[in-house]
C-alpha cells in the first residue's frame, strides 16, 4: 500500500484528533500557508520538517490562534470541533499545547503563579476542580525534577534570565504540568546542547507517548528524531506539504539536505 | 473657604489636573452614612484611627501615640495643601521611639468636602510606619508635614480608593542626616486624584523615596507631582512611578530632582513608566533635573508603552483568558512600585487592592 493510501486508511478507521484540510493562511496580507492537509490520530507522533521560511512556525501559530495569523481558506478540527471557532485560551483548555520556538520572557510574573493560573483556568473551563497551592507545587516540582530544571527556577519570573536550554526545558515542564492531548512543538530542539536535547526528548516521550495523546513535532534538524521516533515525517516547503513518509525520510533529508526539494519546487 | 483661587490647567504645574469639578463636589452635603470599612484594616498590631468625613471617631479608634487636635501641615502656599487647615492629627515620637506595628488610618467620606492636616515628627533614631486608606465619596483633601531628625526612619503607604469625588494629598518633608523617608502611593479607585510632594534632604547621607502606582480608567485623571530637593551632600533619592491608563483615562506623573550647590555626591534616580491599555487613553510623564552641584549621579528614564502582544499570546496559549492575562501583565507592570512597601502584610494588602481593581481572579 502506498504511503498516502496508508494515511487515508488511518483517517477512515481512527477517530482523528487533529484534522487539517486545505489550510491557507496569511500574515500581514502575505500568503504563507498554501493548502496544508494533515491528519493526526491519538497515539501518533508526526514530524514536520522543512527549510527556513517554509511556514513551520506559521503553521504552529495558526493552529494556536495567534492574532495576526489569518486563515483565508480551509479548515481544522480538533476532536471533531472547529479549531478556528475557538479563542487561543479555549484551544488550550480543549487540550492543545503550543511549545514556542522562542519562549517569551515575562518580567514580574513568577513561573509558579503563571502556571498555576494557567492550569486552574484550564481546569475551570473543563469543569474540573482547581488545584490548591500545595497540590500544585508538588506537581510542579515533580515535573521540574523530571526535566532536570532546578525547581528553584520555578520561583523566578517566567523565562527571565534563563539560558536557551533552560527556556526549552521550561516549555517541557509546562507541558508536563498541563498534560495536553496534543502538543505542537515548534523547534523545541533548536539551541540545545546534547544533555538538554536528551532531557527534552525523554520529556516528550514520557509525557506524550501515550495512546490518548499525540505530538506534532516541528523541527529543522533530524537530531531530535533520534530520541523521539516519529510515526510520520512531513516535509513542508513554501507553505505546502511536499512529501510524507516514515522516519527514514528524516534521515534522507539529513543526508541530502532540503536543496533537492527546493529545486523541485523552483522547477 | 474660597475655591475661586483654584489653579487651572493654564498653570504649568497643574496642566494635567482638572480641578474644575471641585466647587460642585464641595457644595454637596455629606450623607453621613459611611460604607463599611472592615475590609480596609490590615492584620497588623499597632494603633488604628478612623476618620469619618474628616471627623475623628474615637469610639472606633485606638490612637496609640497619635494625638487629635491642632496640626501644622506646613503646606505653605500650595493651592490645595493650604486648604487642609490647621487641625487634624499629630504623631510625635521621641528619641529612639518606635510605634508597635504600623499606624493605620482609614478615612471614609460620604460626600461634600473634608480637609485635615497632619504633623509627623520623628526625633533622632525614631521609627514609624503609617498606612492610610481613603474610601468613600466626595472630595478628601489632606496635607501632611513630615520631619525626620537624624537617623529617623519613616515609611508611609497610602491607598486612594474613592468611589467618586476627588482625592488630593500634599506632603512637605524635611529629612535630616542619615534619615530615611519612603512614601508609596496606590491610586486604584474610581475618582480623580492629585498627589503632591516636596521632600527636602536637609542632612547628609539621607534617603528619600517617593513613588507609586496610578491606575486610571473611564474618564479618570490622576496626577502625581513630586519634587525631591537635595540640600545636603551624599544624599540618595528614588522616584519610581507606574502610570496605567485604560479607556479615556489620563494618568500623569512628574518627578523632579533638584540638587543644590552644596549637595555633592548626590545619587538621584527617577524611573517613570506608563502603560496604555487603550488608544483613547493617555499617559503623561515628566522627569526633570535641576542640578547645581558638579559631582552628582542622576539617572532618569521615562517610557510609555502597551501590553506586550507576545506575552499576551503566550499566556493565552497556556489557557489564561484575555481579561486575566491583561490583569497579570498589568500587575507585573506596577509591581515594582508596590515592592517598595516594607511590611509584608501591608504590601500584600496593597497588591490585593491593585489586583481587585485590575479584575484579577485570586
Ligand atoms: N510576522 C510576520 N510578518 C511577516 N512575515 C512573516 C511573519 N512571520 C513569518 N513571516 C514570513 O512567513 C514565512 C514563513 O515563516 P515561518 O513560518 O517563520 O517559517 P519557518 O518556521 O518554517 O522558518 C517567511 O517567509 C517569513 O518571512
Ligand atoms: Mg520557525
Amino acid at each position: 500500500m502506498c504511503f498516502d493510501c496508508a494515511q487515508h486508511e488511518r483517517i477512515w478507521n481512527g477517530n482523528v484528533m487533529l484534522k487539517i484540510e486545505n489550510l491557507h493562511a496569511e500574515v500581514d496580507g502575505k500568503a504563507i500557508l498554501k493548502g496544508i492537509t494533515l491528519s493526526i490520530n491519538p497515539g501518533e507522533i508526526h514530524a514536520i520538517m522543512g527549510p527556513n521560511g517554509a511556514g513551520k512556525s506559521t503553521t504552529a501559530y495558526v493552529l494556536g490562534g495567534r492574532p495576526g495569523y489569518d486563515v483565508t481558506e480551509g479548515s481544522a478540527t480538533f476532536d471533531g470541533k472547529d479549531l478556528f471557532e475557538m479563542e487561543p485560551h479555549e484551544r488550550a483548555a480543549a487540550g492543545l499545547f503550543l511549545g514556542f520556538q522562542y519562549p517569551v520572557e515575562i518580567p514580574g510574573v513568577s513561573n509558579l503563579q503563571f502556571l498555576r493560573t494557567a492550569l486552574n483556568a484550564q481546569r475551570k473551563a473543563r469543569g474540573e476542580a482547581e488545584l490548591s497551592g500545595g497540590e500544585f507545587i508538588k506537581l510542579a516540582r515533580k515535573e521540574a525534577d523530571a526535566l532536570g530544571l532546578d525547581p528553584e527556577m520555578l520561583k523566578r519570573p517566567v523565562n527571565v534570565g534563563f539560558s536557551g536550554g533552560e527556556k526549552k526545558r521550561n516549555e517541557m515542564v509546562q507541558m508536563g504540568i498541563i498534560a495536553p492531548k496534543l502538543a505542537i512543538l515548534d523547534e523545541t530542539d533548536s539551541g540545545l546542547d546534547i544533555d538538554a536535547l536528551k532531557a527534552v526528548g525523554h520529556g516528550i516521550n514520557t509525557i506524550m507517548r501515550r495512546p490518548d495523546r499525540a505530538v506534532l513535532l516541528i523541527t529543522h534538524y533530524q537530531r531530535l528524531l533520534d530520541y523521539v521516533k516519529p510515526d510520520f515525517v512531513h516535509v513542508l516547503a513554501a507553505g505546502r506539504i511536499v512529501r510524507t513518509g516514515g522516519p527514514e525520510l528524516a534521515h534522507e533529508l539529513e543526508r541530502e539536505g532540503y536543496g533537492q526539494i527546493t529545486d523541485e519546487l523552483a522547477a | 473657604m474660597s475655591l475661586l483661587a483654584l489653579p487651572s490647567a493654564r498653570d504649568e504645574a497643574w496642566r494635567w489636573s482638572d480641578l474644575s469639578g471641585l466647587p460642585a463636589i464641595a457644595d454637596a452635603k455629606p450623607t453621613g452614612q459611611p460604607r463599611s470599612v472592615d475590609d480596609l484594616w490590615i492584620d497588623t498590631p499597632g494603633p488604628r484611627l478612623l476618620f469619618v468625613d474628616g471627623a475623628y471617631d474615637a469610639s472606633r479608634s485606638n490612637p496609640g501615640p497619635v494625638q487629635i487636635g491642632p496640626a501644622d501641615a506646613n503646606a505653605g502656599r500650595h493651592a490645595l495643601g493650604k486648604l487642609a487647615g490647621s487641625t487634624g492629627w499629630t504623631l510625635t515620637l521621641g528619641r529612639d521611639c518606635a510605634t508597635e506595628g504600623p499606624v493605620q488610618i482609614v478615612h471614609v467620606a460620604t460626600g461634600g468636602a473634608n480637609h485635615l492636616a497632619a504633623d509627623i515628627r520623628l526625633d533622632e533614631d525614631a521609627q514609624a510606619s503609617i498606612v492610610e486608606s481613603f474610601v468613600g465619596e466626595g472630595w478628601v483633601n489632606r496635607a501632611a508635614s513630615l520631619r525626620l531628625a537624624r537617623s529617623a526612619r519613616l515609611m508611609v503607604a497610602r491607598r486612594f480608593l474613592h468611589e467618586s469625588g476627588f482625592q488630593s494629598h500634599a506632603d512637605t518633608a524635611e529629612i535630616g542626616q542619615a534619615a530615611s523617608l519612603t512614601i508609596a502611593s496606590l491610586v486604584a479607585g474610581e475618582a480623580d486624584s492629585r498627589l503632591d510632594g516636596h521632600l527636602t534632604i536637609t542632612g547628609i547621607e539621607a534617603f528619600a523615596e517617593a513613588g507609586g502606582a496610578l491606575l486610571g480608567r473611564k474618564k479618570q485623571r490622576h496626577d502625581a507631582a513630586f519634587v525631591v530637593r537635595h540640600a545636603a551632600a551624599h544624599g540618595q533619592s528614588r522616584q519610581l512611578w507606574r502610570a496605567v491608563a485604560d479607556e479615556q483615562a489620563v494618568t500623569s506623573a512628574s518627578a523632579r530632582v533638584e540638587v543644590t550647590r552644596d549637595a555633592q555626591k548626590t545619587d538621584g534616580e527617577q524611573s517613570l513608566r506608563g502603560l496604555l491599555m487603550a488608544r483613547t487613553a493617555a499617559v503623561n510623564l515628566k522627569p526633570e533635573l535641576e542640578i547645581f552641584a558638579d559631582d552628582v549621579k542622576c539617572g532618569h528614564g521615562a517610557t510609555v508603552g502597551e501590553l506586550d502582544r507576545n506575552s499576551l499570546f503566550y499566556l493565552a496559549s497556556r489557557g489564561i483568558p484575555p481579561v486575566e492575562a491583561r490583569a497579570i501583565l498589568t500587575h507585573a507592570f506596577v509591581a515594582d512600585a508596590l515592592a517598595r512597601i516594607g511590611e509584608d502584610a501591608v504590601r500584600e494588602a496593597f497588591e490585593a487592592t491593585a489586583n481587585s481593581w485590575l479584575g484579577m481572579i485570586a
